[in-house]
């Protein structure tokens, strides 16, 4: 060859065999990008072990190989300035045929492999992101919400420090699907205080879809979907063997996770766990009394692949008791108002690893059946079957504290029916049915009317998704028929049985648009709706919850005098209220050459009758003077732009500039909404060493960001002035909130690892300069400090280890 | 060509069985009505009974009411407390939850775990001449004559000790504070420690 020494050997990750009738019609067919950057990579040599089989890539990275006479086939890539390493390929149907190269100077020599980056269809023209095991690898114990923050346009809501969601363009909460496993998450999934329990260390990669993917997924993705993937399964993998074991200073928090799988010829599996253990956190000035974690979890996959028929059953388990700031349980208005007063928390206990009321005690049950029918080489049927089992008990400080408040079962069960079907006209599609029904039951003895009735919903749904691609365009169009049936029956505090039945039937759409505008950039715009059935909790709560009194959209109503009433429940026909329903318009921008990229998002998504609570009274009750907050419909509009600039300024040396910004608003009574995430920008700069001496695959990040004010909250009301009369409120007031919106911040954070061996050490300084500082988002905003300083720490043991 | 319709009708039945199966699994929870739930949390009615310590006969009480509990309706003040000069009274209380029939006394819950409860009280300054100053809801330190202590011999104030002057009439308000504090009760604690259990303020008349 000449070029020996700089020739290198890529490394694959997937690769597509058809399977032939004879013995000699295999093939093999994919695309080379390069690692870091994703960019195609032409001329590359692809040769297949054992045969006299090579061809070259073209200009868009392309490569196939036909005539071949085994299913398992090991690729060489071999291309000048790529590194050497010897891989071998498996077939996985449905999958984009990526090989990943990774560049020799950047080359980590352990092998890291960056999964590939295929779209689900129906979303081809939706903004998206993938967080890879890479990515996932660095932080320690982070929630799923915390770890997806780190993507442009995603923040997070949060109740204290272990319950966490994700907020995608300022909508969080049931407006986000999360599918775990290809599967709708089943949890009650209200209120900003109940996190989805997903084990994050036992995902391989997460992918957050930006627009209204309400057409491929179901009804709720008014804001986006984020899609959760275990271990695909791979076969023909060796044995793999994941250990690892963290520490964390700022709560004194261990954790460690096991993971081990193999891929065999026809059959393959993978197994793993975790276990976290953290005390309560600190802020820069005190600990955060309560404030722990305890988490377990198990997973497990079994694949078995019999020439057509691919097969895979997938089990997992998570148990959690998550602790909540004691000091956020202000009993009424008084102590709320003292709670918002005081720069401290009203409880501050020395350091303990007790969890001990307010909590919550959570465990879910997720198992999958999946059967693919691979009929011909491009067309499959898919049938997924998953029954998912919620278990959630919420303990509060009172006098049955041994008693839970809130103790709910969730059944969900959810059968689906793919069919991918062969290229038509051009057209590549997928048309599926579901049938979706959720059972929720409320556990007896918890000494109080249930907060949320017994309920339970079916639902059935048809869809289709169809793509056209013409040379540099792709167009894409989407429907969806969703018919849901649900039916409740629930208690008043009197103990008086109430029922209700109704149903919707909604029809939602999506078209799309991606045009390969230049080799280097790339435009996607997407329009799609989605919708969303008020949940129970939007409907029925009744009295107080935390702080304060809320009243759902059926528990109110006003009489002839404009009056609040609470005295029956309202049956949702003689109501005036609908189902939300959403209309995003996405658009994205992706400029990519060599080592920069830039990627412009920009979105207005309108949100028909969206439900959200406000404070329309303070009453005088038994316990004082009591905060009531009703949950009521507005029309929504948002509007806002993420951007991404990512660098090279030296060969070792990357920066990404990221920042978010979002605009909403009321548009029915021309007001700002309340809990909106605010400005953000944040600078990455990472340095990357290969080899020296032992160490290998030296990295270290260093990342200041700084948010603002949010400019846009809502007017502050002091609670003291509305319980004295210096302010007057009425149903009708305009949105206010309790506490101006927190001050701008700066934070700096960091982190580093290498490899020795087999051995692999990370570090994640985060809030290094220990800034006292509240976060808007975080409801604890009214009660206590962020966390301050602290610095995680875990060793991997690596072994075969390419996936988690 | 045999073989493969064989395969076809086994991925037809493992279709079938998945099917079924989880059919089966959900149409055995039907939805049911939530089991009766006997509310302890809901306190609806307070009464504060003053009793004449020389006649037992002698009794003032004056009643608050949460009419709806958990709804918006507004606590009512039934009554004002009218105490006469020159007498010295216990103030007891009665506290129950009337959104069930009958009535749950929560009264009783509290006494039952009164190491995590304390009462607490204000009024106009020195309107009684026993207790003088004006209580102890500003500061917990403050003069309240309790007549109970629970098992780690901090005051709970379900009985506490009224005296009034005997050339002093009187006209001003009268709070009444309960405080639910798991695990923050010591000798120390105050009025803003833990959870107010109710939190009422009555006209007080002392004639």
């Amino acid at each position: 060859m000449g070029l020996k020494g700089i020739i290198a050997i890529g490394l694959c990750l997937l690769a597509h065999t058809v399977f032939g009738q004879d013995t000699c019609n295999y093939s093999i067919s994919g695309k080379v990008l390069d690692v870091d950057t994703d960019t195609p990579l032409p001329f590359v040599e692809v040769r297949v072990k054992d045969t006299q089989k090579a061809t070259i890539t073209n200009i868009d990275g392309e490569f196939s190989i036909t005539g071949l006479c085994s299913p398992n086939n090991t690729i060489l890539c071999s291309c000048v300035g790529y590194c050497d390493t010897t891989c071998r390929a498996y077939h996985e149907h449905g999958k984009t045929h990526n090989v990943y190269l990774k560049t020799k100077v950047t080359e980590l020599n352990s092998v890291v492999i960056s999964a590939g980056k295929n779209r689900e269809r129906g979303t081809v023209s939706i903004a998206q992101l993938t967080l890879d095991n890479k990515d996932l690898d660095l932080a320690t114990t982070p929630t799923l919400a915390s770890s997806l923050s780190q993507i442009q346009g995603v923040s997070f809501t949060s109740v204290g420090s272990n319950v966490q969601l994700p907020v995608i363009h300022g909508l969080y909460g049931n407006r986000i699907l999360i599918l775990n496993n290809g599967m709708k998450h089943g949890f009650q999934n209200w209120g900003s205080d109940h996190a989805p329990e997903i084990d994050i260390s036992s995902a391989n990669k997460i992918t957050l879809v930006k627009g209204a993917a309400g057409v491929r997924f179901g009804p709720e993705a008014l804001g986006g979907a984020i899609i959760v993937e275990n271990n695909p399964l791979y076969l023909n993998e060796p044995f793999f063997l994941n250990l690892g074991a963290g520490y964390q200073t700022n709560g004194r928090g261990f954790n460690s996770s096991l993971s081990l799988g193999q891929g065999f010829e026809k059959f393959s599996y993978y197994l793993g766990g975790s276990w976290v253990k953290i005390g309560d956190r600190n802020t820069p000035d005190y600990v955060l009394t309560n404030s722990g974690k305890r988490e377990q979890s198990f997973n497990t996959g079994l694949r078995y692949n019999w020439k057509k028929i691919d097969t895979k059953i997938i089990y997992s388990y998570v148990r959690q008791n998550l602790a909540v700031l004691r000091s956020s349980i202000a009993s009424s208005g008084s102590s709320l108002v003292q709670a918002i007063n005081s720069d401290k928390p009203n409880f501050i206990r020395p350091f303990s690893y007790d969890i001990n009321q307010p909590n919550q005690q959570l465990e879910h049950h997720f198992g999958k059946a999946e059967i693919s029918y691979w009929y011909t080489d491009e067309a499959r049927l898919t049938l997924k079957v998953a029954e998912q089992i919620n278990n959630r008990q919420e303990y509060d400080v009172r006098r049955n504290a041994d008693l839970p408040i809130i103790d709910l079962s969730l059944f969900t069960n959810d059968v689906q029916l793919e069919w991918k079907h062969p290229k038509w006209i051009g057209l590549d599609g997928l048309i599926g049915v579901q049938w979706f029904t959720q059972n929720n039951y409320n556990n007896p003895g918890t000494g109080t009317t249930p907060f949320i009735p017994n309920y339970k919903t079916a639902r059935y749904s048809v869809f289709i998704t169809e793509s056209l691609t013409q040379k540099k365009n792709t167009y894409e169009l989407g429907v969806r028929l969703d018919n849901e049936y649900n039916s409740v029956i629930g208690r008043e505090t009197n103990q008086d049985i109430f029922r209700d039945e109704f149903s919707f039937i909604n029809l939602t759409g999506s078209v799309g648009y991606v045009r390969e505008v230049s080799d280097a950039v790339t435009y996607r715009t997407n329009i799609g709706s989605s919708w969303r059935t008020p949940f129970m909790a939007e409907l029925y709560s009744f009295g107080q919850h935390g702080f304060k009194s809320l009243y759902g959209l059926l528990r109110y109503h006003t009489d002839h005098e404009g009056n609040l009433r609470t005295n029956k429940v309202v049956e949702l026909a003689s109501s005036e209220i609908s189902p939300e329903k959403g209309y995003k318009w996405l658009n994205e921008w992706e400029y990519t050459k060599e080592k920069t990229t830039v990627s412009i998002t920009a979105y207005l998504n309108y949100i028909q009758n969206f439900i959200f609570s406000r404070p329309v009274a303070i009453i005088g009750t038994i316990r004082g003077p009591m905060p009531v907050f009703i949950f009521d419909q507005a029309d929504a509009l948002f509007a806002g732009s993420d951007i991404t600039w990512r660098h090279n300024l030296h060969k070792r040396v990357e920066g990404k500039l990221g920042a978010s910004l979002l605009w909403s608003k009321n548009i029915k009574k021309d007001e700002s909404l309340i809990n909106q995430p605010p400005f953000s920008i944040d600078y990455k700069l990472t340095y990357r060493q290969h080899t020296k001496g032992i160490i290998k695959g030296l990295t270290f990040a260093l990342k200041p960001s700084y948010t603002f004010r949010q400019y846009l909250a809502p007017r502050a009301i002091h609670p003291q002035d509305i319980i004295n009369g210096t302010e007057e409120i009425g149903v009708d007031s305009e949105i206010f909130d309790f506490k101006d919106a927190p001050e701008g911040y700066f934070l700096l954070n960091a982190s580093g690892g290498f490899s020795i061996g087999s051995f692999q050490f990370n570090l994640d300084i985060q809030n290094a300069l220990n800034t006292r500082y509240r976060d808007y988002l975080n409801e604890m905003r009214y009660f206590a400090d962020e966390l301050g300083f602290n610095i995680a720490f875990s060793i991997n043991y690596k072994l075969n280890n390419k996936l988690k | 060509m045999k073989t493969e319709t064989f395969r076809m009708s086994n991925v037809t039945r493992i279709a079938i069985i998945l099917l079924i199966g989880s059919v089966a699994i959900t149409s055995c929870k039907k939805e049911e009505v939530p089991e009766e739930e006997n509310e302890v949390e809901v306190i609806t009615d307070v009464s504060l009974i003053f009793t004449n310590v020389a006649d037992a006969n002698d009794r003032v009480v004056a009643k608050a009411k949460d009419p709806d509990g958990e709804g918006v309706e507004e606590l009512e003040i039934l009554d004002e407390i009218e105490l006469e000069t020159g007498k010295t009274y216990t103030l007891t209380f009665e506290i129950f939850n009337n959104l069930e029939t009958p009535g749950e006394n929560i009264g009783e819950e509290i006494l039952d775990e009164d190491d995590e409860h304390q009462v607490f009280f204000s009024f106009t300054n020195d309107a009684f001449t026993d207790p003088s100053g004006n209580g102890n809801i500003d500061n917990a330190s403050d003069a309240i004559n309790y007549d109970d202590t629970d098992d780690n011999g901090n005051p709970v104030g379900l009985s506490t000790t009224w005296t009034t002057g005997t050339n002093h009439t009187h006209d001003g308000e009268f709070r009444v504070l309960l405080k639910h504090q798991p695990g923050v009760k010591t000798p120390s604690s105050g009025s803003n420690d833990g959870e107010t259990d109710f939190d009422i303020t009555f006209e007080l008349h002392i004639h």
